[in-house]
């Protein structure tokens, strides 16, 4: 009887959003919303789009929760309401922000509160019609990388995100340790979600300035934000941490064919946050300890297959301690078996380099990871999309987190 | 070889009742076909805004322009050869916004553009996907058996909107930009007019179609100005 209410409390929200969404009275709704929601001056001179999306996702890991889930029951229910404004003025001025109303940017972050955000805002202005030159400002996505076109729940096969982007490792933006071996001893304690950095805080929407564009087959990027990739959701807004210590992050991508798009980014950036000030060595400021990261991607389709792939190597300057290197990689693939099913693979790595032990030795300064992740959707409409993933990961040594992991997640979209 | 006498008077008899009857053919052709014309008052066109969050994008093309389809209801017999259509992405758009065709029809789906397209429709006449596909690789055209509409998207282009009108009838057309149409070659008789704007808007209206007559038919807004 337990069992069947605590199955019924957990999962009985996704199925119903389900049923309700895929009823053919709420896609008659939804078409009508996703047609009426726009303004447009007569002559369409200006013109602004709202959109959305309601996701629930459901998480039921083993142990600690792996990656960017925060310290949460084995089970966390989490729903996310997106909204979307598009807004055009004339040809060359486009403006765009994205507000978020959950349970915290991250799984779990904030789970007995709501929180609400503008998580993106820009404004863009684009001399020409074929876009070889876009500048903008304000909070938005990174440069770095090719995840960004696919991280919202939508068009990302997965319910996570690749380990580049979520995977937390034993480096801190709040203090500096005391010494190499203070550094160690944290990789045999759980991840402190609260404290610690991924090599790219998933999408990493910090605030700053961009040029951007696409000259025939090449297209290119060059930003400059207020907090590293790195960087915690906290730290991305422009009240919270200034232009001080700025990150300049850019890439360059060539598409030889409409199949093929490769790419090469980098990314340069104060990684510390002014909270650890004082634990620095004497006569060095936060602007010393850079994080440095060369990456590259590429992506390749074809009909119903689609392929990503990156690699990051990434190097924390940490004070007290030196350069802790880490190298992580992902290949990803999706495929459609039929207009509503697809499916999709994705195998993670990360390795870890080494620094001084403190006893004239050097150790690795965390431990490796492998994990493979399996995703099965159904589109049920243009409007509504289900998917299940699994995912089963093994790090380095005893101390495991959220081995294996379910996640369900059905979204509406309008 | 008695009836056929001389060979140059063979001939020419020949070619006066080959003439005979071409003309009579035509005549009789002349006198069964009924015309009708008018115009549709269609509403404000909607489009869609391209997205371009994320990445730098192209020259997009406007909208296609918005059109009704025309058409007549009735028994007709189906034509002997289906045809084949094209519906081709252009610009980051469809060619048009409704391609009306006969019931065994095939269309192809010709990509236009230097990036691929990924056309996609879950309506319940045709659910297809053909994946993603580059200029010089069109894939192999679809056949539409069953009448009703098939609502055309793109998998990467989110604000591309096309549609199929599958219609079981040879007679129709689309109307011009304007909404203007000319429906010719109709059979007589009392048959029902349609012209078909969306699922929701369907403006019809019983028609009596006479030899040789040219009749004119307008179809305006419901607000109400007479034809």
């Amino acid at each position: 009887m337990k069992r069947t209410s605590a199955f019924c409390r957990r999962w009985l929200p996704l199925l119903l959003l389900l049923a309700l969404s895929a009823s053919a009275p709420a896609q008659e709704l939804l078409d009508k919303l996703d047609d009426a929601l726009f303004v447009q001056s007569p002559g369409g001179f200006f013109r602004t789009d709202l959109s959305g999306r309601l996701d629930l996702e459901g998480y039921y890991h083993e142990g600690n929760p792996p990656g960017l889930i925060f310290p949460t029951d084995n089970f966390f229910f989490n729903p996310r309401l997106s909204l979307f404004l598009d807004a055009r003025l004339g040809e060359q001025f486009y403006s765009f922000v994205q507000f978020r109303a959950d349970r915290g940017f991250d799984v779990g972050l904030k789970q007995h509160n709501g929180d609400a955000r503008f998580d993106e805002y820009l404004l863009r202005w684009t001399p020409w019609r074929a876009g070889e030159l876009n500048v903008q400002v304000g909070k938005f996505a990174t440069a770095v990388g090719n995840w960004v076109p696919r991280h919202l729940a939508w068009e990302n096969p997965f319910i996570t995100a690749p380990a580049p982007y979520e995977n937390v490792t034993v480096i801190t933006d709040q203090a500096a340790p005391a010494s190499p071996a203070a550094m160690l001893a944290r990789r045999n304690i759980p991840d402190r979600k609260g404290a610690w950095l991924p090599v790219v805080w998933g999408p990493s929407y910090a605030s700053g300035a961009s040029v951007f564009g696409r000259v025939e087959k090449f297209d290119y990027a060059l930003e400059v934000k207020n907090a590293s990739i790195s960087s915690r959701p906290s730290a991305w807004d422009a009240t919270e941490l200034g232009w001080s210590n700025p990150t300049v992050s850019g890439r360059v991508g060539v598409r030889p064919s409409a199949a093929w798009n490769f790419g090469a980014s980098f990314s340069r950036g104060a990684y510390l946050l002014p909270a650890a000030k004082p634990t620095l060595p004497a006569g060095t400021s936060l602007g010393d300890f850079p994080q440095i990261t060369l990456a590259a991607d590429a992506n390749w389709s074809w009909r119903h297959w689609q392929v990503w792939a990156e690699i990051f190597a990434s190097r924390f300057d940490v004070p007290n301690v030196g350069n802790a290197d880490t190298l992580a990689y992902y290949v990803e693939t999706k495929y459609k078996f039929t207009p509503h099913l697809f499916g999709a693979l994705r195998w993670n790595q990360q390795f870890f380099g080494k620094i001084p032990n403190g006893l004239g030795g050097e150790a690795q300064w965390d431990r490796n990871l492998w994990r493979a992740d399996a995703a099965l959707g159904w589109r049920f409409t243009r409007h509504v999309q289900a998917k299940v993933q699994y995912s089963y990961s093994h790090q380095q040594g005893y101390l495991q987190q959220g081995e294996q992991m379910v996640a369900t997640q059905v979204s509406v979209k309008f | 070889m008695p009836t056929l006498g001389n060979p140059i008077v063979h001939r020419g008899w020949s070619r006066a009742v080959f003439t005979c009857a071409i003309a009579w053919l035509a005549g009789a052709q002349l006198h069964a076909e009924a015309i009708i014309e008018g115009a549709v008052t269609l509403p404000p066109p909607k489009g869609t805004a391209p997205t371009v969050r994320y990445q730098a994008a192209g020259e997009v093309a406007p909208p296609p322009v918005p059109v009704a389809v025309v058409y007549l209801e009735g028994d007709f017999p189906k034509p002997a050869a289906p045809r084949v259509l094209r519906m081709a992405q252009r610009q980051f758009q469809f060619e048009h916004a409704v391609l009306p065709v006969g019931v065994g029809t095939r269309v192809e789906f010709p990509n236009q553009d230097a990036e691929y397209h990924n056309v996609f429709s879950y309506s319940k006449t045709k659910r297809f996907d053909l994946g993603r596909y580059r200029m010089d690789e069109t894939p192999a055209a679809l056949t539409f058996e069953q009448p009703g509409v098939v609502r055309l998207y793109c998998d990467i282009h989110d604000h591309m909107r096309g549609a199929i009108l599958v219609l079981a009838t040879p007679h129709f057309t689309s109307t011009a930009p304007g909404g203007k149409f000319r429906l010719a070659g109709l059979p007589a008789g009392t048959f029902t007019l349609k012209a078909w704007i969306d699922e929701k808007t369907v403006r019809e209206q019983r028609v009596t179609l006479t030899d040789g007559e040219t009749l004119r038919i307008n179809f305006p807004a419901p607000s109400g100005e007479s034809q």
